[in-house]
């Protein structure tokens, strides 16, 4: 990544406060071509809500957004053609068939119907699920239906993918299938910006970490780097000592000690 | 996918939409993906109709009844004199018909939430989202609102000639766009105001008042015109001012029949200028309706009232831990499972009206006779089919999958899961329709049906019983909404009414006697002992057996 290299994202300053609370305080983030970020943080830390004001999602933030090079509050929607999303609930309108959808999620992305059609119909196969192309989602498991958002997400081939816990619900050959299309992707020049809660698979894949904490980014770098600043073991020691959270010896013992109270059962 | 026609209707206005600076192509696919997502959505009006045909198409599978009404207002633009008069009561019609159906039926596309995350996501402008968003609530308001009018349309152009026509037909796209403005804006305020919540919450008690309205409008319609006469003048009053119907009448007075009056002009010039100033200010607070939607997402605070009422009355009625545990499961389910409330309400709405429907010849009678001897308090029975509905709903879940609870927990029987919640059912939602409907009954028939009344009560919790008996068994909110519609409970449900019909019967019977009803009541009260005994036997037997839980 060389310095002359414009940012595909470059955010700066960027606050965020619902009407009781602060969510994001002052954001400062560029991200280059290639890279595959992983974005953690607790519960309720703004992971969500910096990728929902990069999608405008949500409005009413400060601060300035780019996007491929442009301002996206100058309401040209263009840019959002180059972007797949995959919610962190998995939402989607399940009283179609994956067909009607997938190819209504390529239309809107502004793809032919019928080259919708046939590489939704083709990726739908190499993820297994080619018998059910032409089932109601609502009928799917939730591991199928994670297989269609993701394959909605990437169908009109975008050159930034969002990704919210985009691995929860697929079997362990399913995960490792996705993780290798990621670094594929990720190795042609897309970028990956994607949140999830499972350490083990953010420090695998991840070729940058940031970990975001109350609304501030406390942690950005890779994973030897990481290592090397908090002289922890593993990405979940690191994620526990950077979020401050050291008591989590205490709180089981609690809890344990809660459950064996008061009189027995028969 | 269909190609809808209304799309091909659409397909002409192509460029009028590119002008608009709306992307076509685009707006042409959302509509289509929603429309073939209506026409896989059951329509909660009457909804106890068969759902089981998978027709896709329009929004409307309950045409047939707004087909029906429509005839009936034909009445309405035969007469040639007092238009403010006959097409007051038209619009009030149409426009109940239409704001309730609206409210009931197409709340959940007006207040999708899924639309913001799959669709603003991608590259698609506000003004076309906005566009097909209101353009799809119209489709669905025009189709629906020319059923209810075509009869009368056609009519009125034979009788009444082109110019009454074309008013009309005018109005009534005036009037569908006040309806879906004033729609709008009241959630509007009640999102600013409450949480989603309430809003849910009002939505349910419109579908009570339609089902209601539609129920008292069948008996009322015809008898409305043997009791007003269509021949007496219209004086003009200041409320008037605030009734949309009389604006949408004036026109007609004036252009039509030639009334001059200044009142006329005013409530004329009010039902062209009120839409369209509606609908600037719908089109400006569009943004804000947006933002306000997310407020829906958000889990409003579930009440507090459900611990100490519930569990007051279960320690007095059950008779061991795990029924009261089961009452109050089922107390809390029924209050807060929203799809339940959607199924039941309307049911409920129809067990307050039907009794009134049957008595309402007599009661309107000025025979003093009625008043002291009829037993037309009797219908009251028809209230209980109340819990016909309850019980056979009672086995369904939108979260039926969280069953496997009843399977994992150490319950040695089924008897106490049963009857805790036939015992919360009785009291949730029989008890409180019951003694509203006696309070009016007293009311018309005095305090004589009182002995009456008390044995009513008695049997109610012997036909719950019966109920269930007789339906096949199911643990309480175990199987899927959508098993409703492959198992028919009609059979059973015939074989239910008739019993309710003997209960009745023989009700009738023992009041024929003297001294009837008290006797009616003991045994009655021994019955209700020996069957609640009979059917949830202490131990072991059959009904101990955990059913197989069907999906």
């Amino acid at each position: 990544m060389g310095l002359t290299e414009e940012p595909v994202i470059s955010i700066s300053g960027l606050w965020m406060n619902y009407s009781d609370r602060m969510v994001l305080r002052g954001i400062d983030l560029e991200v280059y071509r290639g890279q595959i970020i992983g974005y953690i943080g607790p519960n309720g830390a703004g992971k969500s809500t910096t990728v929902k004001i990069m999608l405008g999602l949500v409005e009413g933030y400060t601060g300035s957004v780019r996007i491929f090079g442009r301002d996206i509050a100058d309401g040209d929607t263009a840019y959002k053609r180059r972007i797949g999303y995959v919610p962190e609930i998995a939402e989607l309108y399940d009283s179609l068939t994956a067909r009607e959808y997938l190819t209504f999620i390529g239309e809107l992305y502004g793809m032919k119907r019928n080259e919708a059609d046939a590489k939704a119909e083709r990726l739908m196969g190499l993820l297994n699920l080619e018998k059910a192309y032409d089932m109601r989602i609502a009928s799917y498991s939730k591991g199928m239906k994670q297989k269609v958002l993701l394959i909605s997400s990437m169908l009109h081939d975008p050159d930034i993918l969002f990704l919210d816990e985009p691995l929860s619900g697929l079997d362990a050959n399913s995960v490792m299938v996705v993780k290798e299309i990621f670094a594929s992707l990720a190795a042609q020049g897309k970028t990956i910006f994607y949140s999830s809660h499972i350490m083990d698979v953010v420090e695998k894949i991840s070729s940058r970490i940031i970990l975001i904490n109350g609304g501030d980014i406390v942690a950005d770098g890779t994973f030897a780097e990481l290592q090397e600043q908090s002289r922890e073991g593993s990405l979940e020691d690191i994620f526990n000592q950077l979020t401050g959270f050291d008591k989590y010896r205490d709180i089981a013992g609690e809890f344990v000690a809660v459950l064996g109270e008061g009189a027995t059962h028969e | 996918m269909n190609d809808f026609r209304v799309l091909k209707l659409l397909d002409r206005l192509r460029g009028v939409f590119k002008r608009a600076g709306v992307d076509y192509e685009m707006l042409r696919s959302i509509l289509q993906v929603k429309l073939t997502m209506d026409g896989r959505r059951t329509p909660t009006v009457l909804g106890t109709q068969k759902s089981g045909q998978e027709t896709e198409g329009s929004p409307l599978r309950v045409q047939w009844i707004y087909l029906l009404l429509g005839l009936m207002l034909i009445l309405f633009v035969v007469p040639d004199s007092n238009y403010m008069l006959t097409m007051s009561v038209l619009f009030a019609v149409v426009m109940f018909m239409i704001t309730t159906t609206l409210i009931s039926d197409f709340s959940s596309v007006m207040l999708d939430l899924r639309d913001k995350n799959i669709l603003f996501s991608k590259p698609v402008d506000r003004r076309t989202l906005n566009m097909a968003k209101s353009l799809h609530v119209l489709i669905y308001l025009v189709s629906l609102t020319l059923t209810l009018t075509a009869p009368s349309l056609v009519v009125a152009l034979f009788k009444q000639g082109v110019l009454f026509f074309l008013i009309y037909a005018v109005e009534i796209l005036l009037m569908d766009g006040f309806i879906l403005v004033i729609t709008a804006l009241l959630y509007l305020l009640i999102m600013r105001v409450f949480d989603g919540e309430k809003l849910k919450d009002i939505i349910n008690y419109i579908q009570i008042i339609l089902s209601i309205g539609i129920a008292v409008g069948y008996q009322l319609v015809p008898r409305l015109f043997n009791m007003t006469d269509l021949t007496g003048s219209f004086q003009p009053v200041w409320w008037q001012y605030f009734i949309a119907p009389a604006w949408f009448a004036a026109p007609f007075e004036v252009l039509v029949g030639g009334s001059r009056g200044t009142e006329f002009t005013v409530l004329a010039v009010l039902a062209v200028i009120i839409p369209l100033i509606l609908l600037y200010t719908y089109i400006k607070l569009m943004p804000l309706f947006e933002r306000s939607l997310q407020k829906l997402a958000e889990q409003g605070a579930a009440g507090k009232d459900s611990g100490r009422y519930p569990r007051l009355l279960s320690e007095l009625l059950c008779r061991d831990k795990a029924e009261a545990m089961f009452f109050r499961f089922t107390w809390a389910m029924m209050r807060n499972e929203r799809d339940f409330k959607l199924k039941v309400y309307p049911t409920v709405g129809l067990s307050l009206v039907l009794p009134f429907i049957f008595i309402f010849n007599q009661v309107w009678s000025s025979d003093p006779a009625v008043h002291t001897e009829s037993k037309a308090h009797l219908f009251i029975y028809l209230s209980a089919l109340l819990l016909l509905t309850v019980v056979q709903m009672l086995r369904y879940s939108a979260s039926y999958k969280g069953a496997w609870i009843y399977r994992t927990i150490p319950l040695p029987e089924t008897a106490p899961v049963y009857r805790g919640m036939l015992k919360a059912a009785l009291l949730r939602l029989m008890l409180p329709l019951f003694v509203l409907e006696s309070a009016v009954f007293l009311w018309l028939f005095g305090a004589r049906i009182l002995p009456d009344l008390a044995a009513v009560m008695l049997a109610l919790p012997l036909f719950a019983l019966i109920c269930f008996r007789v339906l096949p068994p199911a643990l309480p909110f175990s199987e899927k909404y959508e098993a409703a519609k492959q198992k028919e409970f009609s059979v059973s449900g015939f074989v239910l009414i008739f019993i309710l019909m003997g209960m009745a019967g023989l009700h009738y019977m023992f009041t024929l006697i003297s001294p009837g009803v008290y006797i009616y009541l003991v045994i009655l009260a021994a019955v209700n002992v020996w069957a609640w005994r009979a059917a949830f036997p202490r131990k072991g037997s059959q009904s101990g057996q955990i059913p197989t839980l069907g999906a």
